[in-house]
């Protein structure tokens, strides 16, 4: 058993940062899978290109934890598209992941931009 | 076999497909929006896409949580392994299949006759048979129709009880007589078997006993055949032996009477003529079968106490009809002693039980065999266990592989076992009795077997997987070779798998070799009379309608006509053919005789005619044999076994005693020497011979031939067809081949038996030999290693031997004491040899371990020649 944690640790962590893109991207407004990976890209200066390999799988895994619920519509050029919506679980869970995404950051920053005299003394 | 078929699957990955295809359709539309050619903007919006089939197949690993989902998963990568591996696969599924079809040949043989005794009818299991008297396997009709209206009316217990009769008889009036199966039945007694007609309408209560018509029901394959399933044809009337009968309904297809095994062709109440008055109105007259249906909430042992206390009122007020044991005893019908049933139920348990070693022991070799495959793939179980499937998983998929290839073994048995189950029939030879007995292929016989197949899927899937899921994932890729052998524990499994195969084929031998010794000491058996060289041929004269001036006639002139026969050397008359399942009874009172309490007085009886114990090789010890003069002008006389003359005039002579049988006086003018009644290993009962000319009622020619008695059987025939052709002559046949279908269960035991036998052989045998071949080509290694270092090829011989001989060994122990204990289950089917019989089981035993020691030879042999050099580089 000891070969599988590392493992499942650096899936979650990746997964955790999609979920919580995906979950942000949708607090804007229902949206279907293209119009996530434009509004991401658009969002993030062209900098997150979200292959479709992990979009997909990850919007399927969050509809059946019950974070998005999605419907067939008409999108606004007649195109007949599987939206998403974001659930009122779904923004319990976004609110968390940004919490646990804050602190993270905070630690990684502090570890990265730590003053060398403090760290020698 | 690629994805598991299911509804919501299947439409959840239509639905994907339309979303990607949404997703691309918009990403070609932004593309043409910015002025890229059609063209161009798909190809780019494909490329950006990537691999479509990829993300299917990822995205569809989201949903695929769903257990039906993960079964699937499971299941392609069963077959996927299995693929890999045909010579494994092919092997272990033929061995299944055959372990499986055994099973459910038997099970439905059980089904065709003890799960389903009377065809059509309503919850047979509410039935039950009364017996009175002493319980006995071939009982005779135990009831006179006064007694049965007594118990029908008088008892509180049962909601309906029925009473039948049957007898051949024979259709006149259409172009050729037909001999039927005739019943007489009470007014009631489709009621209570819970049948409604085809057409018309069944008995009503007042036409049971001499009604102002009478009336007939037909069954349907009768209705079929002889009146080709005339829609019209109630109302009409047919010629029962030149009696018209009204047709008043025909039964629905499949009904077939009351007992169990026999086939009933058509029905008339008790007393259609009213010519019947002996039978309706004497007590002693001793007739009728009865079948009674418990009241809802009603045990059998309550209703058997009612019934008997209603019987003992009767014995009471009748004492001089009710001689003997009056007791009521009611049976259900899967295990009825009328019909069938009560042989077929002592026999085929038994055989489902043999059947079940087998599978057992096939799942045991099965099971050796996936241990040792899986041992050659722990390789690749320890890098999917080192790459996160949990064991749970692995042991999943393992156990997958054994449920597959034993679903397959049962498809493969399904379509066996559907003409396996027909085969029933060909164990009783041509006989007298219009047997239907056949095993039938329903669906209980199809949850049968696959409750048998999953069973042993999971027995040879589960074992060895949970097992081999156990190494430890590192130490097997670190110790590749050092440990290839497959652990210490595995090698124990294998062990104890042969162990078990050996000791669970040696009850298998045993039994299948007593049962065969009985088969050969039944057909060695002097039954008491001469077999080899005697016809019997049956004479409808009594079911054709003649006055009994005509019958006479035509008998004399029989018997004149075939006696004269060149190559026939005496031809004699009887009403009966000893050792055909069947006998006659009746309840004779030797004068001067004191019954012990409850003592019946029914002995067998049969009417034979002048020279019948000459004919048949019989001794008469004293007296005289019966003449022509016997007749009936002149006084009644009969003719005592020993066993009758020993019990009712013990040291005294017999000669002279006068016995009262049917209210008559009759004299006693000679002993015969005991023979054979019906079995073999019967127990004595008195016989009691009334001459024929006195009142013979059904005629069977007897010849004693000079040849062949087959070579006469044309010839007999068509003298008689001479006398009048409307005599219809039938069941002409050597006595030798009527009598063995009193053997037949004892052939069906040694044949069954001996199959799963040979079947328990052969796979203990390879099973013994696949695992020593194994183990030695895992110690090649070290073999080589002890050639070089000077041991002798003899050592290695002894090495390999050795390690077989302790299986074969532990395994005979264990197979003797578990043998031993369940010879006890068998030993009432024995004839003429013991249950332990020593040279029997020394030679089952020394049998088994011959064939093991040769088994392990050609391994140790192998391993012996093999070139030391080449054995140690060999890794």
């Amino acid at each position: 058993m000891s070969g599988k944690d590392p493992y499942k640790n650096r899936v979650e962590l990746l997964q955790g940062t999609l979920d919580m893109l995906i979950l942000q991207t949708l607090q804007w407004g229902p949206q279907h899978g293209y119009g996530i990976v434009q509004a991401l890209r658009l969002r993030s200066g062209d900098v997150l290109q979200v292959e479709t390999g992990s979009l997909y799988p990850a919007l399927h895994r969050l509809e059946r934890q019950g974070w998005v619920q999605s419907e067939w519509k008409q999108s606004e050029s007649r195109q007949k598209a599987r939206y998403y919506r974001i659930t009122a679980k779904g923004k319990k869970q976004l609110a968390s992941d940004l919490g646990r995404w804050e602190r993270i950051v905070e630690a990684i920053g502090s570890v990265m931009y730590v003053k060398p005299e403090e760290s020698e003394s | 076999m690629r994805g598991f078929p299911s509804f919501g699957f299947q439409r959840r990955k239509r639905e994907f497909e339309e979303e990607i295809d949404a997703h691309l359709q918009m990403a070609i539309a932004d593309r043409v929006a910015r002025g890229e050619t059609a063209e161009s903007a798909r190809q780019a919006a494909e490329r950006e896409f990537g691999n479509v089939p990829l993300v299917q197949d990822v995205t569809r690993d989201m949903w695929g949580q769903g257990w039906l989902e993960q079964l699937g998963r499971d299941l392609r990568y069963a077959f996927r392994q299995l693929r890999k591996s045909p010579g494994f696969t092919i092997t272990a599924i033929a061995m299944l299949a055959v372990a499986i079809c055994a099973n459910s040949t038997v099970f439905s043989w059980i089904d065709g006759t003890m799960l389903r005794p009377i065809p059509g009818a309503r919850d047979t299991g509410a039935l039950v048979s009364l017996q009175r008297g002493v319980r006995n396997l071939s009982p005779t009709p135990p009831f006179s129709y006064l007694d049965y209206r007594d118990l029908r009316e008088q008892n509180h217990t049962l909601d309906g009880i029925l009473a039948y009769h049957h007898d051949w008889i024979t259709l006149t009036g259409g172009a050729q007589p037909e001999r039927v199966y005739i019943a007489n039945v009470s007014a009631n007694y489709f009621d209570v078997l819970g049948i409604q007609p085809m057409l018309g309408r069944f008995f009503l209560p007042e036409e049971e006993s001499h009604p102002a018509i009478p009336s007939v029901v037909l069954g349907y394959s009768l209705w079929k055949t002889r009146y080709a399933a005339d829609p019209a044809i109630v109302g009409k009337a047919i010629e029962i032996a030149r009696h018209p009968v009204t047709v008043i309904g025909v039964a629905p297809e499949g009904v077939t009477g009351a007992m169990p095994g026999l086939r009933e062709d058509l029905w008339v109440t008790l007393d259609p003529l009213g010519t019947e008055v002996r039978r309706m109105t004497n007590r002693g007259a001793v007739w009728l079968n009865v079948i009674g249906r418990l009241r809802s909430g009603v045990s059998r042992g309550q209703a058997a106490q009612d019934l008997d206390t209603v019987m003992r009122h009767l014995v009471a007020a009748y004492p001089d009809e009710h001689l003997g044991d009056n007791q009521i005893t009611l049976d259900p019908m899967w295990c009825s002693p009328f019909g069938a049933n009560g042989y077929v139920a002592s026999t085929l348990p038994i055989l489902l039980a043999f059947a079940a070693v087998v599978l057992l022991l096939t799942c045991a070799n099965v099971a050796t065999l996936a241990l040792v495959r899986f041992v050659s793939r722990r390789r690749e179980l320890a890098i999917r266990q080192s790459l996160g499937a949990n064991r749970m998983q692995l042991v999943r998929q393992m156990v997958m592989e054994g449920v597959v290839l034993s679903i397959v073994a049962g498809a493969v048995a399904l379509v066996l076992t559907s003409w396996t189950s027909k085969t029933f029939e060909w164990f009783f030879p041509a006989n007298s009795n219009p047997l239907i007995l056949n095993g039938s292929m329903d669906h209980k016989v199809v949850i049968g077997i696959a409750v048998f197949s999953l069973l042993a899927g999971l027995l040879c899937g589960a074992l060895p997987a949970w097992r081999s899921s156990h190494a430890p994932a590192a130490e097997v890729l670190k110790a590749e070779s050092a440990s290839v052998s497959g652990g210490s524990r595995n090698r124990k499994l294998l062990s104890a798998l042969v162990v078990a195969q050996i000791a669970l084929s040696l009850p298998l031998l045993l039994c299948s070799a007593l049962f065969l010794r009985t088969l050969r000491n039944l057909a060695v058996a002097n039954p008491g009379f001469e077999q080899d060289h005697v016809l019997t041929a049956s004479v409808g004269t009594n079911i054709v309608g003649y006055s009994p001036d005509e019958e006479r006639l035509i008998r004399h002139k029989i018997l004149d006509r075939v006696s004269a026969l060149p190559g026939a050397k005496v031809a004699s008359f009887t009403d009966w053919v000893p050792m055909t399942l069947s006998h006659k009874g009746v309840d004779a009172w030797p004068e001067g005789y004191v019954p012990r309490p409850h003592e019946s007085l029914e002995v067998y009886h049969c009417d034979v005619g002048p020279r019948y114990f000459e004919s048949l090789h019989i001794p008469i010890v004293e007296g005289r044999e019966f003449t022509l003069d016997d007749d009936e002008k002149a006084p009644r006389v009969l003719i005592v076994d020993q066993t009758a003359a020993r019990r009712y005039w013990p040291g005294q002579d017999p000669l002279g005693k006068k016995l009262r049988v049917y209210g008559s006086l009759y004299t006693v003018v000679g002993v015969a020497r005991n023979s054979t009644h019906i079995f073999v290993n019967e127990s004595r009962e008195p016989m009691v011979y009334m001459s024929f000319f006195q009142g013979g009622y059904e005629t069977i020619v007897q010849v004693e031939t000079e040849g062949n008695p087959a070579d006469l059987a044309p010839v007999v025939e068509n003298t008689i067809h001479a006398i009048d052709q409307r005599l219809p002559v039938f069941d002409v046949r050597p006595l030798r081949e009527s009598t063995q279908v009193a053997s037949s269960l004892a052939a069906i035991q040694s044949a069954l038996a001996g199959i799963f036998a040979l079947i328990g052989l052969v796979l203990a045998v390879t099973g013994i030999y696949g695992v020593v071949a194994y183990r030695t080509q895992m110690r090649t290694h070290e073999i080589g290693i002890r050639m070089a270092l000077g041991a002798s090829r003899g050592n290695v011989l002894r090495l390999v031997l050795s390690q077989g001989l302790w299986l074969t060994g532990i395994g005979l122990a264990l197979g003797l004491a578990f043998a031993l204990g369940l010879t006890r289950i068998i030993v009432r089917l024995l004839y003429g040899i013991g249950a332990h019989d020593p040279v029997t089981v020394a030679s089952v035993v020394v049998l088994l371990g011959a064939m093991s020691l040769v088994a392990c030879y050609f391994p140790a042999q192998r391993a012996m020649r093999r070139n030391p050099v080449s054995a140690i580089r060999e890794l």
